[in-house]
């Protein structure tokens, strides 16, 4: 029995921005229903009163100082990278009417 | 007027740009306020794939200042957290911002109505996150254009509880927090350049029905707009309400030109940011010595402005013209202390009446205390009458001269000069013309005399000393 609706699929496409077919979308339900048993798994084990693991690094406060680095790279360099580009602005399809 | 009583229930939400000089998570850097389009960006600002970003430590040192002036508790562990959500302004496809466990916790503010009370609005609480790029839609064109010098710059986002009930609840708060985040110097605070920004939820309910449904006015930038705004949503509401029809949960934008709220077609699904922690943000841990050390260098915040002012006996219209602008209530608070309290007052009135009203402030601060308490001093002795005073007080916001240089250069010192002063009496006294007004005064009528002393004033072009002229004038006609 799958946990996972093909409309949930595609919503979920939708959220990230991605364009699948029907067959794709069929073969990523069962994909997606599969991870969701493996960690469901995860729901058998009593967590009452465990803190949440939100990292699993062990470290803690990574920062860095408030002074300006010379990444060596320019606007040309960096806007090369994008498909569109107009007058140093990275150009997109419009959003507002 | 409507049938119904309704009552309007409205939360605020503040961003507050952060004066660091780098980004939140990148080295680039973070003032762009003459910077061309995409020059003040990095890697990390544009979502370039194998980017690290890491946290600005002066970022949380600022964030933990404008939680202590929110009065609120600063959290010993917060975590970093990714919203999801695509849009050309947001490179990565997720902003970094805080959610189940925000930097700075519940705290509460003190807003002060235009009717002289207080009220305290509780914060839920406020998260540190970086704001997103900004976006241009040329005319006539089928495009928009990104520059991305803004994303990544650091912000606190600061969440009100639902407290405030009007329009002017909602401005005041506006106000507070606008001094608050200024006064504890965390922003530079230029709301026309959208330093602080801020987004009203509004909704209208039947007294003693549950709360209605609420619609979320964003991106209001002057206390001006969030009074309108509200007040716009709160009228639209309850006409709506009246009419048996409902209001739409939605985002609204404000037209400044028309003066109204408009609805923003919200995207599908757009509330389903699938957050989840940053993996490339380990948690923050901030010890509470770390925080103390912070509450010790705290400047003084408003409120202790407002009090020491309210002691000196200055009007409330006049504190709230002296706090708009940080440098003036200090000033006024320095001279409070090195020349006392009539001093203090009288540059008081000075700043808030001739250099600006509540509306256009005038920082003064290169005028300097020093000058100020000369220039005081000079009324005091009678050397510069109060109008002249005025004067100099305008010509030295341009000019790094003296008063007294001032004064004489523009001709304005009072003539105390007993002498001069008594031939000009004589002058006038003489005059046939006055003959009756002499009469009058020695008849009793002793009103008269302003008369006088306002004819000797027009002689002498304004300099002459009024009180020595009355003694003159009293001497020569008893």
């Amino acid at each position: 029995m799958s946990s996972i609706s093909i409309e949930d699929v595609k919503k979920l496409a939708k959220l990230s921005a991605l364009t699948i077919s029907d067959t794709e979308a069929d073969a990523l339900r069962n994909q997606l229903d599969e991870i969701l048993g493996f960690v469901s798994k995860l729901s058998e084990v009593n967590t009452l009163g465990i803190e949440p693991t939100y990292q699993v690094t062990g470290l803690s406060n990574v920062m860095r100082e408030d002074e300006v680095v010379d990444y060596g790279l320019d606007r040309d360099a960096l806007l090369r990278n994008t498909p569109n580009q107009q007058d140093g602005q990275i150009k997109v399809k419009r959003v507002i009417e | 007027m409507s049938q119904t009583q309704y009552i309007p229930t409205i939360g605020i939400e503040c961003h507050v740009q952060l004066k660091t000089r780098t980004k939140l998570f990148s080295g680039a850097n973070n003032d762009a306020r003459d910077a061309k389009p995409n020059t003040m960006v990095s890697p990390i600002c544009f979502g370039l794939p194998g980017t690290l970003p890491v946290l600005n430590r002066e970022a949380v040192q600022l964030a933990i200042r404008a939680g202590l002036a929110l009065n609120a508790e600063i959290a010993e562990n917060s975590y970093f957290e990714r919203k999801h959500y695509f849009y050309p302004d947001l490179p990565k496809g997720y902003q970094i911002t805080q959610l189940a466990h925000p930097t700075i916790g519940a705290g509460s503010v003190t807003i002060h109505l235009e009717d002289g009370s207080d009220k305290v609005v509780r914060i839920h609480h406020a998260h540190i996150e970086e704001d997103a790029g900004k976006l241009t839609h040329p005319n006539g064109v089928d495009y928009s254009l990104v520059d991305l010098n803004r994303a990544g710059t650091p912000l606190i986002e600061i969440v009100s509880e639902p407290d405030m009930h009007s329009a002017s609840e909602a401005k005041a708060y506006a106000q507070e927090i606008y001094l608050l985040m200024t006064y504890v110097d965390v922003t530079y605070g230029d709301l026309y350049h959208g330093n602080i920004r801020f987004d009203v939820n509004v909704s209208v309910a039947p007294i003693g029905a549950p709360l209605g449904t609420r619609t979320e006015t964003k991106n209001l930038n002057s206390f001006k707009a969030v009074e309108r705004a509200v007040d716009f949503e709160i009228n639209r509401q309850v006409k709506l309400l009246d009419k048996n029809e409902r209001v739409v949960q939605e985002t609204r934008g404000w037209n400044e030109d028309r003066q109204a709220t408009f609805s923003q077609r919200s995207k599908e699904d757009a509330h389903d940011y699938r957050y989840f922690p940053d993996a490339d943000i380990p948690p923050l841990k901030i010890e509470r010595s770390e925080v103390e050390a912070v509450a010790k260098v705290m400047p003084k915040l408003p409120n202790q402005y407002r009090q020491e002012f309210t002691a000196m006996g200055l009007d409330g219209s006049v504190i709230t013209a002296l706090l708009g602008v940080k440098s003036n209530a200090e000033i006024v608070a320095e001279i409070y202390t090195i020349a006392g309290k009539e001093t203090a007052s009288r540059v008081a009135h000075w700043l808030s009446s001739v250099l600006g009203s509540a509306e256009g402030h005038t920082d003064i601060s290169s005028i300097g205390t020093a000058r100020l308490v000369e220039l005081s001093g000079m009324v005091d002795t009678a050397e510069l009458s109060s109008t002249a005073a005025k004067d100099v007080l305008i010509s030295m916001l341009s000019s790094p001269e003296s008063p007294r240089h001032i004064a004489e250069q523009k001709n304005l010192l009072q003539v105390s000069d007993e002498n001069a002063i008594a031939a000009i009496v004589e002058k006038v006294l003489a005059d046939p013309a006055n003959a009756k007004a002499i009469a009058d005064i020695k008849a009793g009528n002793d009103k008269v005399i302003g008369y006088l002393i306002g004819l000797i004033m027009k002689e002498s072009k304004g300099k002459a000393n009024p009180g020595l002229a009355q003694k003159l004038i009293r001497k020569r006609i008893s």
